[in-house]
């Protein structure tokens, strides 16, 4: 999905190999994903071998035989290799973190009915896709090194981003409604995973520089202080991109997490609150617009309000859904030995791909929720710090905004299986099933492994390109 | 290049950016985003907690449950009985080794309800399908260390309170009428008997060879036979309501036993006026001009010293003490119950009554006002127990191989003091064993024992025959038995209802002399 090779070896490296560098603390918290990983899929094997005899319906189709967790293990052991022989001062968190939760996508799509996905069946789909999005972390967090490649050209980025949405207007297909998938010869994907990243990337480098315009300058329209005029057209061509999606591909969920990132990223490069409230005015201006014109979205609010309404209508995958959280109680009922399927079919509809969150309510129970919670937050606390701690406005907002496309996107889906805000289809960043969203995520935790360079080689910024050094904002738009 | 004022950013301008010539490092905003995202995960921990934690149970426990559904497919149904351990429903294989049910009697199909496999479940099947199943452990600690175990189900026997005996003999009074008796021990709240008429096979409808065509026939029938009038049967109460009147009004303290109405013996013939309307009675030119308290007033069922009493005490206050008693919401209970009312609600005139005709109207039952069977015995329990409302319960004990759970009588609500109660049991023995009151009730009277009871007439309106009724309790010095009977369209209370109660009260005495 990334066609474009990463371009940031630094001049003069020329074939000198850098000196390895151990990375004990990433290797020790590997074992432990390993371990964990490893009791999971015996736990899982073992679940299915006694209860297999008394239900042999509900244990078709189980895939356990741990060469998929071992071939995942070997993969994500590989990546820590690259990372070593890198030579870089790199974080040592990301890669166990994803991995673990890679690794819990893996036991549950295996568990799954494998029919789910065609060709290799899910589990062995997913295992290949999650080994590529694990090459991704290792390949990028070793090799890229410049940022010069995203940072001189984003508004090439952005109107690659904009094209790619276009297209995807016009000749995307209809996947259950929504407008998501963009096939290329015998390639299809969903462009909206790809058109995040180059958001990020867009936003960081506009908003770094014109960073100072944004915060000292303002325009007064009564009560309300607004960005500067001419800085608002972004504003509000994000709001209107935004609200595009929604009417065109129908996908709720990718205009709420790109206007959220685009909010945050707003407020943290410019520190002032207004922004982000007259943004939130705006995105529920629209919403309640769009809720009385669009149907779809109409019914996407009334379930939220009341599911049990229409429990064995609209409603059903969300009360399914809220049924598999309470089925899960407080420990769970073991992978394995919840999703009860009534005449071979699963529970909830688009389980793999929507409600990966539920299943593992129900098998992992209250305490596995919070441990996959937990990862997350550790995922979003690395790439903030990253970000914090970054060279310049530039990284430091690129990393903020990578962190929170995949903290914000976890936040959206899961928020909408438990019914907190309005189900939307947007994937678990590391667990749903599906080729773009991992590869996707990859890009986002390798980029920010690389981000997170704060060795001696640290390439400077003035010396990466040809480009200018962006702290001269009087100059304006490149 | 680094920025001018460092990487960490929690600089002293951080919080007032506007005014310094520089800019506050990035540091400090993204601090602030990372403090809301852990906010917003903190509250999907709050939500999966709630929906994992407090709505575990009676989610994953719900008949609409998949596990529910799936294990109810394939795992034989625990047996239920009565209190005596008779055999109720119990489950049988079919040819391919799959279990259906079968029911001892079309008696009991109001309250056990069916499962079958194609049209789901009803009754007591349905609300007890978990445990019927096994899929929820009685014990909730046995739920939670479930998973550790091989067979993950235990499916649980439910030893009822009913008493197989009475109800058949319940149903066999009401014949071929539609109808409803409830009996229930108002000491305990245990409901021996909940019998609704038409009954229906249940064991036709889950054996699989004959349930399609069981299952149509029932849901065409235009007599409703699979609809449960004990406790989801809304019927006008007529005279019956005057207990709940006499509660509210003793209760409320606006009214008191030796409360008489000046106006009343003179409105008896032509009928007291209220807002153009008016109150008529008729059915007692042997009080004369006596104005009656409250139990001369019961037991000649005076229409208007109730309107009376039910004007004084007020609109407000009328529904709240019904709603003490369980009206304005369906009354918690083993099986599904529909909701009691004493006013479709929304007027200004007090307690959503629109006006003071309704609230007259209301006061005996006339008007918007609407009950089940359950609610009007339970009307009769409270007074049977020194005010004293017990929660009805249909379950003694819930057996499971894992040990046995006990459902213990709880107080519900504590509607009147033992004082007031004792005067409104004092007037309802009136009406069944008072020389006028016994035209009202004939045939509540056993020999042998003292009945206390209220009968009513239910106009519906049209030309059609009142719903008969009676609600009462014996014996009347110590009230161990409640019951309320209603049969539709049956006439006037002593013509049908009250006939019903004293042949069901007699075989009680047998029954519990045993």
């Amino acid at each position: 999905m990334t066609g474009s090779q990463p371009t940031g070896v630094p001049r003069g490296a020329g074939l000198r190999l850098p000196r390895p560098r151990f990375r004990p603390r990433e290797l020790g918290l590997l074992a432990i994903v390993a371990t964990v990983l490893a009791v999971g899929s015996a736990s899982l094997a073992a679940t299915r071998a006694l209860r297999g005899e008394a239900d042999p319906a509900a244990s078709a189709g189980f895939l356990a035989d741990g060469s998929g967790l071992l071939s995942f293990i070997g993969g994500l052991l590989a990546a820590h290799v690259l990372l070593v022989l890198s030579g870089r001062r790199t974080d040592q968190v990301l890669l166990p973190t994803v991995g673990m939760l890679g690794g819990i996508s893996l036991l549950l799509m295996e568990r799954l009915p494998q029919s789910l996905a065609g060709g290799l069946g899910l589990g062995r789909t997913q295992l290949v896709w999650l080994l590529a999005s694990v090459a991704l972390v290792g390949v990028i967090g070793a090799v890229v090194r410049s940022d010069a490649w995203l940072r001189l050209y984003k508004y090439s980025w952005a109107a690659v981003g904009v094209g790619i949405l276009l297209v995807t207007f016009v000749f995307g297909h209809d996947v259950n409604g929504q407008r998501l998938t963009l096939s290329v010869g015998p390639v299809s994907g969903q462009p909206s995973e790809l058109i995040k990243i180059l958001l990020v990337v867009f936003l960081a480098g506009y908003l770094s520089e014109n960073r100072p315009l944004l915060i000292e300058e303002s325009s007064r329209v009564g009560p309300l202080r607004l960005p500067p005029i001419p800085y608002l057209a972004p504003m509000i061509a994000m709001w209107a991109i935004a609200l595009s999606i929604v009417v065109v591909q129908k996908d709720l969920g990718a205009a709420l997490l790109f206007f959220a990132v685009f909010l945050l990223l707003l407020y943290i490069a410019t520190a002032r609150v207004s922004f982000v409230v007259i943004g939130i005015m705006a995105l529920l201006l629209g919403g309640a617009f769009l809720y009385q014109l669009l149907p779809h979205v109409r019914v996407r609010v009334d379930i939220w309000l009341d599911p049990f309404a229409t429990a064995s209508g609209n409603g059903y995958q969300v009360v399914q859904a809220l049924h598999a959280f309470a089925r899960g109680g407080l420990l769970g009922t073991g992978l394995g030995g919840g999703l009860p399927t009534i005449g071979g079919v699963l529970p909830i509809p688009a389980l793999h791909t929507d409600f990966p969150f539920a299943a593992l309510g129900e098998e992992l129970g209250l305490v596995g929720i919070l441990g996959i919670l937990g990862l997350y937050l550790v995922v979003i606390e690395r790439g903030l710090r990253i970000a914090a701690s970054a060279a310049d406005d530039f990284r430091a907002i690129l990393a903020a905004g990578l962190s929170l496309v995949i903290g914000v996107q976890a936040f959206i889906i899961a928020a909408g299986n438990l019914k907190l805000i309005p189900l939307t289809g947007i994937t678990l960043p590391f667990i749903s099933y599906g080729g773009s969203s991992l590869l996707a995520s990859g890009v986002i935790v390798g980029l920010l492994i690389a981000l997170s360079d704060r060795g001696r080689d640290l390439p400077a910024v003035a010396e990466s390109g040809p480009g200018r050094v962006q702290r001269m904002p009087e100059h304006g738009a490149r | 290049m680094t920025r001018p004022d460092g990487g960490r950013g929690g600089t002293a301008r951080g919080s007032a950016p506007r005014t310094g010539p520089r800019h506050p490092g990035i540091g400090a905003t993204v601090g602030r985003v990372a403090l809301a995202l852990a906010l917003a995960f903190g509250g999907l921990a709050a939500g999966a907690g709630y929906w994992q934690v407090i709505r575990s149970a009676d989610l994953s426990s719900s008949p609409d449950d998949a596990a529910v559904i799936a294990a109810s497919r394939r795992v034989a149904r625990g047996d239920i009985t009565d209190r005596d351990g008779v055999r109720l429903a119990w489950s049988v294989l079919d040819s391919n080794g799959e279990p259906y049910r079968k029911y001892s009697s079309r008696s009991i199909s109001g309250v056990i309800g069916y499962a079958s496999r194609a049209f789901g479940s009803a009754g007591l099947e349905r609300s007890y399908d978990a445990q019927l199943t096994g899929v929820a452990a009685a014990d909730p600690v046995q739920d939670l260390v479930r998973k550790f175990r091989t067979e993950p189900s235990d499916p649980q026997a439910i030893r009822t309170t009913l008493a197989a005996e009475l109800q058949q003999a319940a149903v066999a009074a009401l014949g071929s009428d539609r109808g409803a008796v409830v009996m229930l021990d108002p000491r305990t709240g245990e409901v021996l008997v909940l019998a609704s008429t038409p009954i229906f096979d249940a064991s036709a409808i889950a054996d699989p060879q004959t349930s399609t065509a069981t299952f149509a026939a029932l849901q065409a029938d235009a007599d409703l036979p699979l609809l449960p009038r004990a406790t989801q049967g809304r019927y006008v109460p007529g005279s019956v309501f005057k207990i709940v009147t006499a509660i509210a009004a003793l209760g409320s303290g606006a009214v008191t036993a030796a409360t008489t109405f000046p106006e009343q013996p003179g409105a008896e013939k032509a009928g007291l006026l209220v807002g153009g309307y008016r109150v008529r009675d008729g059915h007692h030119p042997a009080t004369g001009s006596t104005a009656l308290d409250l139990i001369g007033a019961t037991e000649v069922s005076c229409n208007i010293w109730y309107a009376l009493a039910g004007l004084q005490t007020g609109g407000d206050a009328l529904a709240s003490w019904a709603a003490k008693l369980g009206f304005g919401e369906p009354i918690p209970f083993d099986i599904r119950t529909a909701t009691s009312q004493v006013t479709n609600g929304g007027g200004t005139f007090g307690g959503g009554f629109s006006d003071a005709v309704e609230l007259a109207n209301a006061s005996y039952g006339q008007a918007e006002t609407v009950v089940t069977p359950l609610q009007m015995a339970l009307v009769a329990s409270t007074i049977a127990n020194n005010g004293i409302l017990m929660r009805p319960h249909l379950v003694q004990a819930f057996i499971g191989k894992a040990g046995t759970v006990s459902v213990n009588p709880e107080v519900w609500r504590r509607v009147l003091p033992a004082d007031l109660a004792g005067e409104i049991a004092a007037a309802m023995k009136q009406a069944v064993e008072g020389r006028l009151g016994r035209q009202f009730t004939t045939g509540a009277r056993v020999s042998g024992m003292t009945v206390a009871g209220k009968s009513g007439t239910a106009e519906l309106g049209g030309t059609g025959e009142p719903n008969s009724w009676f609600i009462g309790f014996a014996p009347a010095d110590d009230p161990q038995i409640a019951i309320a009977v209603i049969v539709e369209q049956g006439g006037r209370g002593a013509e049908r209802a009250a006939p019903i109660a004293g042949k069901l009260l007699a075989v009680w005495r047998s029954w519990a002399g045993r």
